[in-house]
């Protein structure tokens, strides 16, 4: 069943570093279909779908950039 | 004691305070950042200060300054922050000032990757700033492991008057696991410890012109530069029978495994499963890398050993040449090797050990 999660990215903050797309446990997250200001491809949900609300993505990322609604 | 659920980061910074530690200078980067994070959470709850510095050198030069004061102090970072804060960590050595800091060393030179790595070995063991002073350096292969050591290192930085380095790497960083933390100095104890450092420390002359402290970073006298260095010597060799290793199914071992850190812990969860398969494997990772536990490779029976497997995340190997020292050409030494932020797999090092046995 789907939880009702939501997911921002502060798309300004994003290095694209990845930890968040590596550490999902559910593959939501993925990189490379915009850019930023800074030349970043940053991260945006893509597969809400499969999303628990788990917060994994939130606490791993070095720059504070995703929040996680529930 | 309390057992929790902690990220490595924070669970360091949670020791750290813990031991005592009031005052933590830092720049962000990844795969560090929960540990200023944390500490700018928490240091306000206890009295301590938390300064976000502009700049790792800023940061790191604060620390000195406030170690120099009798506070314990940290700084942490990773790999090219290290580098720039090796300035501020020779002068503590050369001032011999005790102060505690973390490398959650990541993968490469120049910026590297931001992904885990164990690339820092030479620069933490061999030459973390100019003039060739040396440290204990701690590397944990478990979370619980850099809680205990962060606690400790704030007692071996003091008993000694010299930094103390934690060489952890972005996988201890990041990762999650139970831990049970240590008890929370007193203030009463934190305060006797600050009350010890007197006769050095920059804690108030009282007017007292004549006993007041210096904090000297050298000496222009060239005879005084001489016995500093004379006496930091004395005390890098007196940690040599301190050296902490663990040694892991060595008694029949015909393949020993050597590696620290988390690559170390890899390669024991192999050996566990090369032993069923009933292939005799066994592991030596030092605990502390300086000073380094030759002792443990003196344990070996060359006799029945094929070769001696060198395991780090880092290409080119740098531990390898501390293992060759101790080793002194007894056995065939063979490396297997990530870097640049992939993490050693479980199958990579069964497949080095396979391909041993098969020569």
């Amino acid at each position: 069943m789907r939880t009702m999660a939501k997911i921002e990215v502060v798309s300004e903050r994003c290095k694209s570093c990845g930890y968040c797309i590596k550490f999902c446990p559910k593959g939501v997250l993925a990189a490379g279909s915009k850019v930023n200001s800074k030349g970043y491809e940053y991260v945006a949900p893509v597969n809400m779908d499969a999303c628990t609300g788990c917060c994994m993505c939130a606490r791993i990322c070095p720059d504070g950039a995703i929040e996680v609604y529930k | 004691m309390s057992r929790v659920f902690m990220k490595g980061c924070e669970a360091i910074a949670e020791a750290a305070v813990r031991a005592g530690c009031r005052f933590f200078a830092g720049y962000p980067i990844t795969p560090q950042n929960e540990i200023p994070e944390y500490f700018a959470r928490r240091m306000p709850e206890i009295g301590g200060t938390f300064v976000q510095g502009e700049s790792e050198v800023a940061a790191v030069n604060m620390v000195y300054g406030a170690a120099s004061a009798g506070v314990r102090s940290m700084t942490s970072s990773s790999s090219p922050g290290i580098a720039l804060k090796s300035e501020g960590i020779s002068y503590c050595a050369s001032a011999r000032i005790p102060m505690v800091y973390a490398n959650i060393s990541r993968g490469g030179p120049g910026v590297g990757s931001i992904q885990p790595a164990q690339m820092d070995y030479f620069q933490a063991t061999k030459a973390s700033g100019n003039g060739g002073f040396q440290m204990m350096v701690f590397a944990p292969a478990t979370v619980q492991e850099a809680v205990t050591m962060t606690y400790q290192a704030f007692d071996y930085a003091d008993r000694d008057r010299n930094p103390v380095l934690i060489l952890a790497d972005g996988v201890i960083g990041t990762m999650m696991e139970p831990v049970e933390l240590p008890e929370m100095k007193r203030w009463e104890e934190i305060a006797a410890i600050q009350d010890s450092k007197k006769a050095w420390a920059c804690i108030g002359h009282k007017l007292d012109y004549a006993h007041r402290s210096w904090i000297e970073p050298g000496h222009w006298r060239t005879a005084d530069m001489q016995k500093a260095n004379e006496e930091a010597a004395a005390l890098y060799e007196s940690w040599k029978v301190g050296a902490e290793v663990e040694e892991y199914l060595l008694d029949d071992a015909e393949i020993v495994i050597a590696a620290y850190g988390i690559s170390a812990r890899i390669a024991k969860s192999a050996v566990d499963l090369l032993r069923k398969e009933g292939m005799k494997v066994g592991v030596i990772r030092p605990i502390t890398v300086h000073p380094f536990p030759c002792a443990a490779f003196e344990h070996i029976n060359y006799a029945n050993v094929r070769a001696i497997l060198d395991v780090e995340m880092s290409i080119p190997a740098q531990f390898v040449e501390d293992v060759k020292t101790a080793v002194k050409d007894r056995c065939p030494i063979e490396t297997c090797l990530c870097s640049g932020g992939n993490i050693m797999s479980r199958e990579a090092v069964i497949e080095a050990v396979r391909s041993i046995y098969k020569k």
